[in-house]
């Protein structure tokens, strides 16, 4: 580049003459990139990638990039207020914090000494690393009922690798994978855990063979060696069938098996079910192409599965990822450089001893909602959100009287809306912390107003599992927010919780980095920590799990009464399952693809980001929309038979003539409240949020798959 | 030959528009002017292979520049460097530079009046700064900036693939 130099940090300050520029760390999804955060006169004006960080390298998403939009946008909430109107009606009084943290927490002491702190769930939303600090609040309350994602994404990745190997196989970017399966995810979009696009990308550019599993052409399926284009909802069978290729061809690794797996005899059997031709009739892929993909990445060393959420927002989401799972054990690519890594975190506090899970009674644990019926989940300290909403309107088997929401928005992010509308209507006290008022908040007594990543220290990436924290730095101050943190550790002293917690929250960031002999302020002059990297751990200690095995049958899965070895079930509503229903709805809607700009239910108010992306959008097949006579750019309706929704139509020529592509979060905050649209392009009021629909062991919801039909919208509509 | 060039490997582009938004950062831009933005491609290839890929496009920095000569006001200039800037003060608003562009690259601001322009971040890179899009936003790494060997450097130290 000659004199060029991309990153010029000292130049950039130079030239505009910025006053200083602070190392943080993004959290527009759930974090993970390096930033720097110039400034001038006491403001916040430029965001940039880190080049130091081994995250992005410098690198961003637009997310990241409009983080300044989001922390100084016009409409965020500065100050507590608490609502004078209905619910619903979107009528707020400003409050002081004091005023409103006495206020919630006698609410808390008040109805945990009358009903049981079982009736006080607490609840946040896609992971925002404060997971620790909300369980911490409510194992010390003691309530089991924390109310998240976590039964359809990401908590399914952790439960089931750690009772398969002990922990989550991340891709070893660092190291370069020669084969790269991406199974439903589409990580150079997408919010992924851990790495970032930016690293599967390197690893790809310098010649990675490239395996892509999506029902969807992606630009990452367009440009793959092979691309399983499967059924919606077939991920099992597909990966069963793979598994079938390799043991049948003996493209397995002996000597792994031999040494460092449990029940390989039993899974032999169990994936002999799985016949390439057999799989190739339930997934739609043909036989030939299964058999290139599973001897590509069998045969190509050292290989990585990148995996996501589309796979756990299914009726097979743990045997999804279990599936996924042996295929990474049987052909040796665990804990081995460019493989799937079990990698080390820091010696800091464990984010399982931060949360204080040990401190929750067995009598209280036992009271967790839905425990019995998704046991898997249960282990985990998670429950199904349904679970919650029955209990607010049944009263059984107990009355939740009181939700504590941190960033999250359910009315949007879970399936049927309007029960959950209903349920947050008729619960008895209802906190929320966010950003904005949002179609979830207008329910709430009262919102605080949560501080963005740009006024927080904490330490970043503290939950994750690739090895490494990143300090974020608060760089600015808006109005009265507080971090979510913050605000539980002040919380905490109003219910008792004194001893526990700490006079701001940099004493519980001093107490997770005690360990590592450090403080947050020692911390904070680093640019991250890295844990210990060792390979094949295994070979000296085995692996965490009951047998110390890789365990393909899981001893754990059969001792809580399921089925030790993954098997596939055919989605609870598709066109095999329930062909009359398919008569009346003939296509099959898939959900939740990623837009570059959002974050789930997020940054619809962001200027650049609707520039980027202005309305909800369909795809569907251009032969399927002449037959049903739509054309490009229309508005469309898009229904189940659970409600109507509309979008705008894309042609695309991606996706199976029968299969059509909805985008999921979708609300208007520029229509101001009440309501802000938040039913008219909702993908989730579209979907079955029953039992049935569920996931037997993790709870989750199947939400990706289901049936409709699509007609142009009249002008009555 | 020119000192330097904006060059985009399309091949590598996964469409995550970061770019867009870098330039809306550098410039703020009115909503819906844009000096950049990135188009998706897709339908079958020669051999009837489903493709789907992504373009940004961007002035080109044409070296005959057909801008420069349709504008009555002499706006639109190029420098020695090649770069074609066009200033916004001197601007009509007549429109004749959009209708002259091949490719779409030139944007009209309906608040100001005025056409906008990638100037190939002059200002910046008279200042020893790389273009905002090009300033290592992008996670795929493939808008390139530099003089055509550097760029050559560039992406064959990162690109091993056929």
């Amino acid at each position: 580049m000659g004199r060029f130099k991309v990153s010029n940090i000292e130049r950039e300050m130079e030239v505009y003459g910025y006053d200083s520029v602070v190392k943080s760390h993004c959290r527009m999804c759930h974090g993970g990139c390096g930033v720097l955060v110039y400034t001038k006169n006491g403001k916040a004006v430029k965001i940039a990638g880190d080049p130091d960080c081994p995250i992005n390298h410098g690198t961003l998403c637009s997310k990241g990039l409009a983080s300044l939009q989001l922390a100084y946008h016009p409409d965020r909430l500065k100050y507590p207020v608490r609502r004078v109107g209905a619910k619903g009606s979107n009528r707020w009084e400003r409050i002081s914090w004091d005023e409103a943290l006495d206020t919630i927490g006698g609410k808390i002491n008040a109805y945990k000494a009358e009903f049981g702190a079982e009736s006080i769930a607490m609840g946040y939303g896609t992971g925002r690393e404060n997971e620790s600090v909300i369980y911490r609040f409510a194992n010390l309350l003691g309530t089991p009922n924390v109310l998240t994602a976590g039964h359809f994404c990401y908590g399914p990745r952790l439960a089931t690798s750690i009772i398969t190997c002990g922990s989550n196989p991340i891709v070893d970017y660092e190291n370069h994978p020669k084969c790269i399966m991406v199974w439903g995810n589409n990580v150079v979009i997408s919010n992924p855990d851990e790495y970032k696009g930016e690293s599967f990308s390197v690893s790809l550019d310098r010649g990675a063979k490239l395996i892509v599993v999506d029902p969807r052409m992606t630009r990452m399926a367009s440009r793959a060696d092979v691309w399983l284009q499967l059924r919606p909802g077939t991920d099992t069978a597909l990966a069963l069938g793979m598994a079938n290729v390799i043991v049948e061809e003996g493209l397995y690794d002996k000597e792994f098996i031999a040494n460092h797996v449990h029940g390989w005899e039993p899974f032999v059997a169990r994936v002999k079910q799985y016949s390439t031709d057999r799989v190739a009739e339930i997934t739609g892929v043909p036989a030939g192409k299964i058999r290139e993909a599973a001897r590509l990445y069998a045969t190509t060393k050292p290989a990585g599965i990148q995996w996501g959420v589309a796979i756990e927002q299914q009726i097979n989401c743990a045997d999804n990822d279990r599936a996924l799972m042996t295929l990474m054990g049987i052909t040796g690519n665990i804990d081995v450089p460019g493989g799937q890594v079990l990698f080390k975190t820091p010696n800091i506090r464990k984010v399982s001893s931060f949360g204080a899970h040990k401190r929750l009674s067995p009598e209280q644990a036992a009271k967790r909602l839905g425990g019995e019926r998704f046991r898997l989940a249960d282990k985990f300290s998670i429950l199904n959100p349904k679970c919650v909403w029955d209990a607010i309107n049944t009263e059984k088997p107990y009355p939740v009287k009181m939700i504590f929401m941190i960033s999250s928005n359910p009315v949007l992010s879970r399936a049927n809306g309007e029960e959950v509308r209903r349920a947050l209507s008729k619960l008895d006290f209802f906190t929320v912390c966010d950003f904005f008022i949002t179609p979830t908040a207008e329910y709430a007594d009262i919102v605080l107003p949560s501080a963005t990543w740009l006024e927080m220290d904490y330490i970043g990436d503290y939950w994750k599992r690739h090895g490494y924290i990143l300090p974020r730095r608060k760089v600015i101050q808006v109005g009265e927010c507080l971090p979510d943190h913050e605000i539980l550790n002040a919380l905490a002293k109003k219910v008792g919780q004194e001893e526990d917690w700490w006079d701001t929250f940099e004493g519980g960031l001093d107490y997770i980095l005690e360990p590592m002999g450090i403080t947050f302020q020692d911390f904070k002059k680093m640019d991250y920590i890295r844990g210990e990297v060792a390979y094949r751990k295994y070979l000296d200690k085995g692996f965490s799990t009951p047998t110390g095995k890789f365990e393909l049958y899981s001893t754990l899965l059969e001792k809580w009464g399921y089925d030790p070895l993954p098997q596939f079930k055919e989605p609870p509503e598709s066109p095999v399952s329930t062909p009359e229903r398919a008569g009346r709805y003939p296509y099959t809607l898939i959900t939740g693809r990623r837009i570059p700009g959002f974050f789930h239910t997020e940054n619809r108010q962001l200027p650049w980001m609707r520039e980027l992306h202005r309305d909800p959008v369909v795809e569907i097949h251009p032969e399927t929309a002449a037959k049903e006579g739509i054309s490009e750019g229309q508005w469309v309706v898009v229904e189940s038979p659970r409600g109507k929704i509309r979008q705008r139509a894309k042609l695309f020529s991606g996706l199976a003539p029968d299969v059509v592509s909805a985008e999921h979060g979708w609300w208007f905050p520029e229509e101001q409240g009440p309501g802000y649209g938040w039913n008219k392009s909702n993908v989730n009021v579209l979907i079955d949020n029953s039992f049935e629909n569920c996931d037997p062991a993790m709870g989750a919801t199947h939400i990706r798959s289901l049936l409709c039909k699509i007609y142009p919208e009249t002008e009555n509509e | 030959m020119k000192p330097y060039e904006l060059v985009i490997d399309h091949e590598a582009c996964w469409g995550c528009r970061t770019c867009e938004v870098a330039c809306k950062q550098e410039f703020s831009t009115a909503p819906g002017v844009q000096l950049l933005y990135v188009t998706e491609l897709s339908g079958p290839d020669e051999s009837g292979r489903e493709q789907f890929s992504f373009r940004v496009n961007v002035c080109r920095h044409c070296d005959d520049p057909p801008c420069v000569d349709s504008c009555p006001e002499s706006a639109i200039s190029q420098r020695d460097d090649g770069i074609v800037v066009l200033d916004e003060e001197a601007c009509s608003g007549c429109r004749s530079c959009i209708d002259s562009c091949p490719y779409g690259a030139i944007a009209f601001d309906e608040q100001d009046g005025v056409a906008r322009k990638c100037n190939l971040c002059h200002k910046r890179v008279d200042n020893g700064l790389v273009p905002a899009c090009a300033d290592n936003v992008c996670l795929a790494h493939c808008i390139y900036f530099g003089d055509r060997e550097s760029v050559e450097n560039q992406r064959n130290s990162r690109v091993g693939r056929k």
